[in-house]
């Protein structure tokens, strides 16, 4: 371990601190307080103590009094009650009003002390990691509902619809109108390949781990443009690389190219149809180890209300155009694992730029 | 069937309003009958409909899950709405329905009186009839 297991000792006699602290100091950091209130401080200044070993027999409060004050206000550390005084009472109430940890009685012998640290400090490790583990639990059942709820648009909505179709297909001897609504079912089933496709991403970014590699930005920017080259042609939007980096760049590979590629994709996908300038745009610039990468549409922008949920899961500001409502969310979690920015600026009829900067690491 | 009906249609999706409206079609051919993928451009629509005098009864089927407006908020909004344009329109609810997908809002809806019914998707010839017959007899 890195850094010393930090205990506090109250006592009100000094001479038992000073025993205290002179035979244990070398192996932990200890703090020590005469009372009570002095007590309380020590912990509001020490956030991270550990273990708090108290004597039972102190004047104005005794040492249950103190443990069950704390445990309410600082139910973090452990609590270990050391006296001489072994009466049947007060061990009933340290153990049931002040929830103590270990009982050593007095006068104590170094290895029971550090016995008592050991076990408490396992104690309070596996608490933590518990705690910890709660958080990341509540956080995946929140996403748990609202993949719940979404499954049944996002999924199922698709699904019934082609059953839909597929009932009226029965119905259909036209070979127009059936090609119309194949068309249709074709958009659907492209719609649901989309969202098992950034299911996937939303998985990788959740779970892998950092894979720090060299980056080149004019290799994944070359390898994009290619991708796009494509629908720029077909949808006749003018599409505009520029990228500057004399530096090296480290960091992960795999989540810039998500963040690049999906920005990308809004930007092409939400283009106005009837407009005669149609372009988009990408900039990179790798300076002072941070890349900055600006990604602008001449598109049907967003509404200004809508600004602050588009990197919420499920959130869609249009309906216009196929989405899986993942897209900016990922691009978000991306940035979180990459410990990046990002800024959106946008003009309804007229465009959206997006700033994203991630530091090299 | 003697129907004098005309109806609204709100989906986002473009298939399931394809597919509503050719049901449709198929069952009168005579009908008048206006597609929506955004609930918010059929609302303005109703409420511009209180200018025209002697109209059809008007069926709205609505999907609840959209993008934007959803339908319970085209719901609220609606019920807002003068007692002369409401009597006008007929709401019948058109989603997909699963166990754990908002059983307390649908409730609610319905029993405020504006919905008059709830059909689950996908929309068959069959469901269709039973639900163009049990709106003929209220009307």
């Amino acid at each position: 371990m890195s850094e010393k297991i930090k205990i506090l000792y109250v006592d009100d006699e000094p001479d038992n601190l000073i025993g205290f602290k002179a035979s244990l100091r070398l192996d932990y950091q200890i703090f020590t307080a005469t009372s009570v209130p002095e007590a309380i401080n020590c912990l509001n200044n020490e956030p991270h103590i550990r273990i708090i070993f108290c004597d039972q027999r102190m004047p104005g409060k005794t040492g249950v009094d103190f443990f069950e004050e704390i445990r309410v206000s600082h139910p973090l550390p452990v609590r270990i009650m050391l006296t001489a005084y072994t009466d049947i009472e007060s061990i009933i109430d340290a153990i049931n009003k002040g929830h103590i940890f270990r009982y050593v009685q007095k006068p104590w012998s170094e290895a029971d002390i550090i016995w008592a640290i050991d076990e408490a400090n396992k104690f309070y490790m596996a608490n933590s990691m518990l705690s910890i583990k709660n958080d990341e639990l509540q956080k995946a059942y929140n996403e748990l509902n609202k993949f719940a709820y979404s499954v049944s648009h996002d999924i199922r909505g698709p699904l019934t619809g082609i059953l839909g179709a597929i009932n009226l297909a029965r119905e259909i001897d036209d070979v127009e109108e059936m090609k119309a609504m194949l068309f249709l079912m074709e958009k659907s089933v492209q719609k649901l390949n989309t969202y098992v496709l950034s299911m996937h991403d939303y998985y990788s970014l959740q779970r892998g781990e950092l894979k720090i590699t060299h980056i080149n930005f004019n290799t994944i920017i070359d390898e994009l443009k290619s991708i796009y080259a494509l629908n720029s042609k077909t949808n006749d939007v003018a599409f505009n690389v520029c990228v500057k980096q004399n530096e090296d760049f480290l960091n992960d590979e795999a989540p810039i190219r998500l963040i690049i590629n999906n920005l990308l994709s809004n930007a092409f996908k939400y283009q106005n149809k009837a407009s005669r300038n149609k372009s988009v745009e990408v900039n990179v610039e790798v300076k002072n180890s941070e890349a900055t990468i600006y990604v602008k549409d001449t598109g049907i922008g967003i509404l200004e209300s809508h600004l602050g949920d588009i990197f919420n899961l499920f959130f869609r500001s249009n309906s216009l155009e196929v989405g899986s409502g993942f897209g900016l969310y990922n691009v978000k979690s991306a940035l979180l694992k990459l410990n990046g920015q990002i800024e959106v600026t946008s003009v309804l009829h007229q465009g959206t730029t997006f700033k994203v900067t991630i530091p090299s690491i | 069937m003697n129907i004098t009906f005309s109806f609204i249609i709100i989906d986002d999706s473009e298939l399931d309003c394809f597919v509503t409206q050719k049901f449709l079609e198929r069952s009168n051919k005579s009908l008048t009958i206006n597609t929506f993928q955004d609930a918010e451009d059929a609302l303005k629509i109703i409420r511009e409909s209180r200018n025209k005098k002697s109209k059809r009864p008007t069926i709205v089927l609505l999907d609840l899950l959209m993008p934007g407006m959803s339908g319970f908020k085209f719901v609220e909004e609606f019920e807002k709405f003068p007692a002369e344009i409401q009597k006008m329109y007929r709401i019948i609810i058109l989603t997909v329905l699963s166990s754990n997908s908002h059983p307390i809002d649908i409730h609610r809806v319905l029993n405020n009186g504006t919905v008059h019914s709830v059909i689950e998707k996908p929309l068959t010839k069959e469901k269709l009839i039973s639900l163009l017959d049990d709106i003929e007899p209220g009307q």
